[in-house]
């Protein structure tokens, strides 16, 4: 298989990464945007917020797109445009649109003791746009788009 | 190189666990096996003392969510102990306080659990 890294049309002014579809990688992923983010002028609160919504959609991106295949890779690129920070998070595996899931209804979730699906409400409380691009054959990459507007 | 680790002692016949470094995907099962361990009793009394612990994501979190209905049904309970505020923070964010005792100090989970006998 072809490796992203080599292939993706990442944004020139973006800073990148990209690691193999294993959890080990999720600590030197959120070390990386909270690197970048801190060096872009976000509060050490928000840096934390922000490298947490991203560890959950990698944490998802491995489970359900890769299923824990760890000899897949995807990558992250981040930049600044618009006072927003932008986060592309980039595979090529399964198709899974976080975006597609209802949110829980917290009260529901405790009373029943349910379990899983608490990484998307995450992402929702803290990204302030969430976008999603599945893969065709024009553009073969599922594409996470988070957007964290600078304030 | 390892990033979250998990010790254990014990204080008036409940079970503390206390947790350093960060617990995400990577990490949560070690987590898991070590709340295991300790709730394979009658009635399981687990603190988990998060001072150490540095970071949490919706995968350490379900940990306690995967223990909680069996430990209650049971009489037991697990209570959470001296999270650093941002760590709390995701707690709070997402309900756990409806479902868990999250207090200050682990004497105060330890009293909260009534253990003058086994």
């Amino acid at each position: 298989m072809t490796k992203l890294s080599r292939t993706y049309p990442f944004s020139p002014r973006s800073h990148r990464i990209c690691v193999t579809s294993d959890t080990s990688e999720l600590k030197k992923i959120r070390d990386f945007i909270e690197r970048t983010a801190l060096q872009l002028g976000f509060a050490e609160q928000a840096t934390y917020n922000i490298a947490l919504a991203v560890d959950e959609a990698c944490a998802n991106i491995i489970r359900h797109s890769y299923k824990h295949d760890t000899t897949r890779e995807f990558c992250l690129e981040i930049f600044v445009e618009q006072s927003c920070l932008t986060i592309n998070i980039i595979d090529n595996g399964a198709t899974f649109d976080p975006l597609s899931l209802a949110p829980p209804n917290m009260k529901e979730y405790f009373s029943k003791f349910m379990k899983g699906g608490l990484g998307i409400p995450i992402i929702r409380k803290f990204i302030d746009e969430i976008r999603y691009q599945s893969a065709d054959s024009d553009h073969p990459y599922n594409v996470l788009t988070l957007v964290k507007r600078l304030s | 190189m390892s990033t979250f680790s998990v010790k254990h002692t014990t204080q008036q016949h409940v079970d503390v666990l206390s947790v350093t470094g960060f617990l995400d995907a990577h990490t949560a099962p070690q987590l898991e096996q070590e709340i295991q361990k300790y709730s394979d009793v009658p009635t399981p009394k687990i603190v988990v003392d998060f001072k150490e612990l540095d970071y949490i994501s919706s995968a350490g979190m379900g940990v306690f969510m995967m223990f909680i209905e069996d430990i209650r049904s049971k009489s037991g309970d697990i209570k959470l102990a001296r999270m650093q505020p941002k760590v709390y923070s995701v707690f709070d964010l997402l309900g756990f306080p409806m479902l868990f005792d999250i207090v200050d100090s682990i004497d105060d989970a330890v009293v909260k659990f009534g253990t003058s006998n086994e």
